[in-house]
């Protein structure tokens, strides 16, 4: 895989794979490490771990891209909005959003609307972030997203094969 | 240049009936004295056209009178031993923008109808290929003399279009219909002209220059531009076409991505790792490489059920073997980050070699 935003030949590479890489395998030993305590292997202990696993996927990724992307951003800050409602909130709030774009979303529904749905929101739906951004910004997104998430399967795949032999 | 003299007829008893093409007589007038001046390419050109000396020309052009295209005072000068065709030709050029449907006729006069602003050659070379747009819509109505008064109502368009992008100076309007039209413009030979000035926007045809048209259009080539850069992402994607079939690819393949994460975090989660973590020391220097150093301390405690370790034991040995391992690899790291080692090679199973196997194998992908 080409890394992305290599930064020094000294340093071994400080790619996104590497860092998400390094930063799921954090999130997943921390996971196990509260396994341990609880040894039941119930559906419901199974399914609430799977959860906590997809979230640490999509953080540990979205913090190794960085608060660069909107998707990030957006994913970012869904964690701090979850955590705040547990105990303080301390996010800051993207009072800059740009609102005014909402009048470009639907600017291209006519060449997107098949089958009734429009395709611009399903896309919205789908990229993180993606509900206050104009088509052109969206389309941008949704690439590195792409990318993003190809990269994030890889990875997983790796793992989950190391540790499952 | 047969249908020439049909043609011209026909354009010649149309043009009095166009008074609203006196205001662009005159600056057309004015464009092709400036084009004249212009080096010789472009009166070579315009004379080839006329089939004609330069000097000549040069006459000719001078000496239509002020008042808009009447042929008999232009054949009363008797330009001798000039046709009638050009004679006629000439006067509909000066008073007239109506042109025969003529291919190259058309072509060349559509050039000079262009006030070139001497713009350099991608203008130019717009200029033709926008003209030669106007001819494939003009060619589509038959393409008989007797078409000319269709053919010369929407050429009659160009000079009130060319009057008003007169007005605008978008520079990076005209080269991005200068690219936009450079596919068309393989026959046009592209004239040199002066630089002016200010800067001329020819539209392409049917598409207006006000403002907020060619914001527009600057968005939605925004927008093509990005479609196609996911085009090339989504696998399978360049051959479909159609912007909407593109996005719902595109959709389906975030859907299988986001699908592929969930089922993989299933996994994780199912995973039942016998463990025996030694993680703390290795989290604590962060780096890139680190991920090659934790894969060894946490795949050599990790078991399989089919793979038959018993007891305790042997993750002891395991650990005491990879901190031996951590040396040697640290070490390694010093030098390149690029481990592509041979020993994926190893194929034995046995509890150390597999602990290596797996560490290089990561450090492989990663």
């Amino acid at each position: 895989m080409n890394p992305k935003r290599f930064s020094s030949s000294t340093r071994p590479s400080t790619t996104v794979k590497s860092r998400f890489a390094c930063g799921f395998l954090r999130a997943l030993w921390r996971i196990n490490r509260q396994r341990r305590t609880s040894t039941s292997a119930s559906s419901r202990e199974i399914c609430r771990r799977y959860l906590r696993v997809k979230v640490a996927a999509d953080v540990s990724m979205a913090s190794a891209v960085g608060s660069r992307r909107a998707w990030s951003r957006a994913i970012l800050l869904r964690k701090l909005r979850n955590q705040g409602q547990n105990g303080t909130v301390r996010v800051r709030r993207m009072s800059n959003i740009p609102r005014m774009r909402k009048r470009n979303i639907c600017g291209n529904k006519c060449t997107e609307e098949v089958a009734g749905t429009c395709q611009a929101e399903q896309l919205r739906k789908l990229v993180p972030g993606g509900e206050e951004m104009d088509m052109c910004n969206l389309l941008g997104e949704t690439a590195h997203y792409i990318e993003c998430l190809t990269t994030q399967v890889n990875v997983m795949r790796r793992i989950a094969e190391i540790l499952s032999t | 240049m047969e249908p020439n003299p049909g043609t011209l007829a026909g354009s010649i008893s149309i043009r009095p009936d166009q008074e609203e093409t006196g205001f662009e007589s005159l600056q057309f007038r004015e464009e092709i004295q400036r084009l004249i001046a212009v080096p010789p390419e472009n009166a070579s050109s315009f004379t080839a056209l006329l089939e004609l000396p330069a000097t000549q020309a040069m006459e000719l052009l001078h000496s239509p009178p002020s008042e808009e295209g009447d042929p008999a005072p232009l054949s009363g000068d008797s330009l001798h031993g000039i046709s009638d065709d050009h004679i006629s030709y000439i006067s509909s050029f000066n008073g007239n923008p109506t042109f025969p449907s003529n291919k190259a006729l058309v072509e060349r006069a559509a050039k000079f109808s262009v006030f070139a602003s001497g713009e350099n050659s991608p203008e130019t070379s717009s200029v033709p290929s926008n003209s030669s747009a106007n001819l494939e819509k003009v060619k589509s109505e038959p393409a008989e003399t007797d078409s000319n008064p269709n053919s010369s109502q929407p050429l009659v368009s160009d000079p009130t279009v060319e009057s008003k992008t007169q007005r605008s100076a978008k520079r990076k309007e005209r080269e991005k219909k200068g690219k936009g039209c450079t596919k068309k413009s393989k026959n046009e030979t592209s004239q040199d002209a002066q630089k002016l000035p200010y800067v001329h926007v020819r539209a392409r045809r049917g598409q207006a220059t006000d403002s907020h048209s060619l914001a527009e259009r600057a968005r939605r080539e925004k927008i093509n531009a990005r479609m196609k850069l996911l085009q090339e992402l989504v696998p399978g994607c360049t051959k479909i076409s159609g912007t909407a079939l593109v996005l719902d690819e595109i959709i389906n393949h975030v859907q299988s991505l986001q699908r592929q994460v969930e089922f993989l975090s299933m996994r994780l989660a199912a995973v039942n790792p016998r463990v025996d973590y030694n993680l703390e020391g290795l989290f604590a220097t962060e780096s890139g490489s680190l991920v090659d150093s934790n894969f060894p301390s946490m795949v050599a405690p990790l078991v399989c059920p089919e793979i038959p370790f018993n007891g305790s034991r042997q993750d002891y040995q395991q650990q005491w073997h990879f901190d031996a391992l951590q040396q040697p690899l640290w070490g390694r790291e010093e030098d390149s980050h690029t481990f592509i080692t041979p020993d994926n090679s190893l194929l034995s199973y046995d509890s150390a070699n597999s602990a290596s196997l797996h560490s290089n194998q990561l450090k492989m992908e990663l």
